[in-house]
């Protein structure tokens, strides 16, 4: 097992952090501001968890699969899934983005008591993400919406546990997630007594921080409420309206660390939530293990929470772009590879599935 | 020791360190004034002479810089007081301009200038020769030889600088500074010289026309030269060959002849005033040899002038041998006595066996530790350069700092993580920073950061802020204020309440000044590793001229005030080897309180010298390290 050397070599002077915050905290060496997480001092530890718990070195998804989703079909597109569905929240809550749906899983799960905190990623002023732990409801209102700016939230695993929270939910990226499974299966000390359970968003990148500063020098003075990426491109909605921005331009911004992840609808958290494409003010709601039906079927027994069966369609839709954005992304690992730009401590063999379908 | 440079003994036989001596020269010509810039080898002067000011009706002063200081000694010479400057070699360069203007307009009441070389630069950062100033200039020169010398060569300083109404400059090197040797006390005089009115023509003024009259003075000199007793030959009337030396190569020689058993056949010729070189004492030696070995410290100065005088002599045919193109001596560093006596045999072809060096038994040798140059334990400039590495690799490109003078010198080193990107002289490191940052407008991208200390501040900085301030540099100017001068040993600067005579003074505030001139100012303490690490990362990002002070007094002083809190680890917290960090401590922090305990395989507080400062404590994974009383 690698250490911090072998992290600054392999992910960090790679450009292939997606800055999920698994690796902050636990040494004196790790250190983050803003979007910048680097190894500041040189670490000599030969073995460390850094490395381990990375979403972008070697992930054993036979061995996550087989701990957290035992009775759930599999698919090559959206991994593990008992039931897929579109939902809505029943009541609604400012700063939601689409059907609220995350916002009302967070509701339930405090007021059912199925967790005693939550870990959430806020804005501060201008977009910039900011995670905190909360036990009050008042806190989701705080935290709904996209963020799309990556943020080492994850970091904070270690801080509630450090608190002693016996059970946590957390809201997370795609490689977030990963991360947290590979905490999990690593079975570090710190998390040993704690439950968690994970809601995944779907994601296809996320931004640097510098789309904030361009934001500010194309439009000076502007306040930004949220954002949203309809087909057509990316819509800021602003004190000034709502500004749309091409996707040409703000792919100049996505994280270089973005190019190379293999999940779209976050595969290994307990449900996953992204955007129905087809309908305004609905989510696609993937439910994946027995933790994930817990929970939905609460908000819907709760009334929190409106479900409806998938539209066949739709999911074929939704597979397709899963699928599209593995294909790409792999072609992009394989390219750094044959031109020794990187040596991924990935291991590719995992992913002969997709090549077969991509050939 | 003060009580020895104003006891009232003449005859009397003191062992007196150089800088002793020097000030007990001063003290025996009458100074009423002395002022000088801290500089080792030679900051010991202006202490001492500070502390027995009053006693001796004498004014002395640690100056803002050493060109405060000189000029201010040609002040007080306007009124026909004696004058003593003290500066080391680099702050002889600050001088520089004052001193070629000085030489045009000569001086009223003496000033002598005595200026520390520091040949291997064993307290600098560079060894450099002072005695091209004078020729430069063209002032006087003389070089002591012993501190007897050292002590008599600044009383007769005073006396030349009169006679001539000139600056007289005087070179000593470390080992005279710093060595120890007998003087013989002179008297103290009666009665001390009250400053004059200075009269309507009696002006001190620095202009061409007086080129062709200070080269005069300088022929004066000359012939004063010719006859001093500074220069002296022994050996034969034929010498086989002829030494010529001046400083502390004449022990060297004489210790060299003396072993060699080479008295009947090699000649000795000292110089103690070596500009302008007493042409025609060194003539009549020349015409009696036919080679000749000059041994003098850093550069070949004397072998240079000496090979000038042979080259209008077309009489004289001499193989001269010296330190140029490293022929007889090495091209760099301080002369030793074992470098002499080599010399000095290859010359005369006799063999020489040196005694073996000393080895010690095998299993004593580890009883003497590697030790590096590094900060003191508890140090502020530790924290700094932390926080800085820290800030700065946060950054996608890095960043750059450029250093400056004093002890953060040592953050160049691994003490400071290799964290100096630039090093020159006194006030560089806003300038540089300055020009660099100026390049943001090309597209320059790395954040420029400039340090100084909070003496090196008043002393250099200011011109340099000014200009940064006035177009803009984008560049974060960082004052690692730890209220002291520390690297030459605690002299007051303008910043503590305190002066050289140890009379009470309003200090400037840094921050004040720096606001005066428009700049924003952020306070913070390089304790605070966290938050510090922060605010520089932020300022690093905006635009324009930033100032921040890192402020936090120096650890010498808190244990100077007995104010340390005592801090230890708590073994059942600290994981030893099996911690995630790799004994960040011990290994990374690297403050010397901070070892490792090999027999329990944990970390350790060294509590001898550890001052409680804390940021160990918050910096430990674990928590491990604790601080008496709680929170650091």
């Amino acid at each position: 097992m690698p250490g911090g050397r072998d992290l600054k070599n392999d992910i960090l002077n790679s450009s292939l952090c997606t800055l999920c915050g698994a690796c902050l905290d636990w040494c004196p060496y790790i250190k983050n501001l803003d979007d910048n997480l680097v190894i500041t001092f040189d670490c000599n530890v030969a073995e460390g968890r850094c490395y381990t718990v990375c979403p972008r070195t070697n992930t054993d998804w036979h061995q996550v699969n087989s701990s957290f989703f035992t009775d759930a079909d599999w698919s090559q597109e959206i991994g593990s899934c008992v039931k897929v569905y579109r939902a809505k929240s029943l009541s609604s809550i400012p700063g939601q983005q689409d059907g609220g749906t995350v916002s009302a899983l967070l509701k339930t799960a405090l007021e059912e008591k199925l967790t005693d905190a939550l870990l959430l990623t806020g804005s501060r002023d201008n977009m910039q993400p900011e995670s905190f732990i909360t036990n009050s409801l008042s806190y989701i209102e705080k935290a709904a919406g996209s963020k799309f700016l990556a943020s080492p939230g994850f970091r904070k695993i270690m801080q509630a546990a450090q608190e002693g929270v016996k059970k946590l939910l957390v809201v997370g990226r795609p490689c977030q997630i990963q991360a947290l499974r590979k905490m999990q299966v690593s079975q570090a000390d710190q998390l040993k007594d704690m439950d968690i359970i994970s809601i995944g968003l779907f994601c296809m990148w996320s931004l640097s921080w510098e789309f904030t500063n361009y934001l500010q020098n194309e439009y000076p003075g502007l306040t930004i409420k949220s954002m949203a990426i309809p087909r057509h491109g990316v819509e800021i909605m602003t004190n000034q309206g709502v500004k749309t921005i091409p996707t040409a331009k703000v792919r100049e911004f996505i994280r270089p660390g973005c190019s190379y992840c293999l999940d779209m609808t976050s595969e290994l958290a307990d449900i996953s939530v992204g955007a129905f494409e087809a309908e305004a003010g609905w989510n696609t709601l993937i439910v994946r293990n027995s933790s994930g039906t817990e929970l939905v079927s609460k908000a819907v027994g709760n009334g929190l929470l409106h479900v409806e069966d998938y539209p066949e369609n739709e999911l074929q839709l939704l597979k397709s772009a899963s699928f599209n954005k593995k294909a790409r992304n792999l072609n992009s690992i394989k390219e750094l590879i044959a031109n020794d730009a990187i040596n991924p401590p990935v291991n590719i063999s995992q992913y002969d599935y997709l090549e077969e379908v991509n050939s | 020791m003060e009580w020895m440079i104003t006891a009232k003994e003449p005859g009397k036989t003191y062992l007196l360190q150089g800088n002793e001596a020097i000030a007990r020269g001063a003290l025996e010509a009458g100074i009423r004034f002395a002022a000088a810039y801290p500089g080792s080898p030679s900051s010991e002067i202006l202490t001492m002479l500070g502390h027995v000011a009053k006693d001796m009706n004498l004014y002395a002063e640690w100056s803002t810089n050493e060109t405060c200081s000189f000029e201010a000694c040609m002040g007080a010479s306007m009124s026909k007081v004696r004058s003593l400057c003290i500066a080391k070699q680099n702050g002889l360069l600050v001088i520089g301009d004052a001193l070629h203007t000085a030489a045009l307009s000569g001086c009223k009441g003496g000033v002598v200038l005595v200026v520390a070389d520091d040949p291997s630069a064993h307290s600098s950062t560079n060894e450099f020769d002072a005695r091209h100033q004078a020729r430069s200039a063209g002032l006087p020169l003389l070089e002591p030889a012993t501190f007897q010398e050292a002590k008599d060569m600044v009383k007769w300083a005073f006396d030349l600088s009169e006679e001539l109404g000139q600056v007289v400059m005087i070179r000593g090197v470390t080992r005279i500074h710093h060595g120890r040797g007998n003087v013989t006390l002179g008297e103290l005089p009666e009665q001390l010289k009250e400053p004059q009115l200075v009269a309507e023509w009696d002006r001190l003024v620095a202009i061409n026309w007086f080129h062709d009259l200070m080269l005069d003075k300088l022929d004066k000199a000359r012939s004063i030269f010719e006859n001093s007793d500074f220069n002296s030959y022994e050996g034969p009337d034929n010498p086989e060959l002829l030494v010529i030396t001046s400083g502390t190569g004449w022990f060297y020689s004489q210790e060299a002849i003396d072993i060699l058993n080479l008295n009947e056949r090699v000649g000795l010729l000292k110089l103690g005033c070596t500009w302008p070189l007493p042409q025609e004492f060194l003539l009549k030696h020349l015409r009696q040899t036919k080679k000749v070995l000059i041994v003098e410290e850093i550069d070949p100065f004397l072998e240079q002038n000496v090979s000038s005088i042979i080259g209008h002599n077309p009489n004289i045919q001499v193989e001269i041998s010296g330190r140029s193109e490293g022929k007889a001596f090495p091209r760099i560093g301080e002369l030793n006595p074992d470098l002499v006596r080599n010399a000095i045999a290859g010359m005369m072809q006799v063999s020489y066996e040196a005694p073996t060096s000393i080895a010690l038994p095998a299993d004593e040798q580890v009883l003497i530790p590697p030790r590096e140059l590094t900060f003191c334990a508890g140090c502020p400039h530790r924290a700094s350069f932390f926080v800085l590495k820290q800030s700065l690799g946060m950054r996608p490109a890095g960043g750059l700092v450029m250093g400056d003078i004093g002890c953060y010198t040592m953050g160049g080193q691994r003490a400071g993580h290799y964290g100096l990107n630039s090093l020159g002289c006194m006030g560089g490191g806003v300038n540089m920073a300055e020009g660099l940052g100026q390049l943001t407008r090309f597209g320059f991208k790395q954040p420029v950061i400039a340090l100084a200390g909070d003496s090196t501040f008043f002393h250099s900085c200011l011109p340099g802020l000014v200009n940064a301030k006035y177009h803009n540099s984008d560049m974060l100017f960082i004052v690692l204020d730890n209220s002291a001068t520390a690297m030459t040993g605690f002299q007051p600067h303008p910043g503590i309440s305190v002066t050289a005579m140890g009379e009470k003074a309003e200090a400037i505030s840094i921050e004040k000044l720096a606001e005066a001139i428009g700049c924003q100012v952020t306070v913070a303490d390089p304790y605070d590793v966290e938050n510090t690490t922060e605010t520089i990362y932020r300022l690093t990002k905006k635009p324009g001229l930033k100032v921040l002070i890192l402020k936090r007094e120096c650890a010498t002083l808190v244990l100077r005030k007995g104010t340390r809190r005592r801090m230890w680890v708590d073994p059942a917290l600290c994981r030893g080897d099996d911690c995630g960090c790799g004994r960040f401590c011990s290994r990374v922090w690297g403050c010397p309180g901070n070892i490792w305990d090999y027999t329990a395989g944990k970390a350790q507080i060294d509590e001898v010298v550890c001052i409680g400062c804390g940021v160990c404590a918050s910096l430990c994974p674990a928590g491990a390290i604790k601080v008496e009383g709680g929170e650091a």
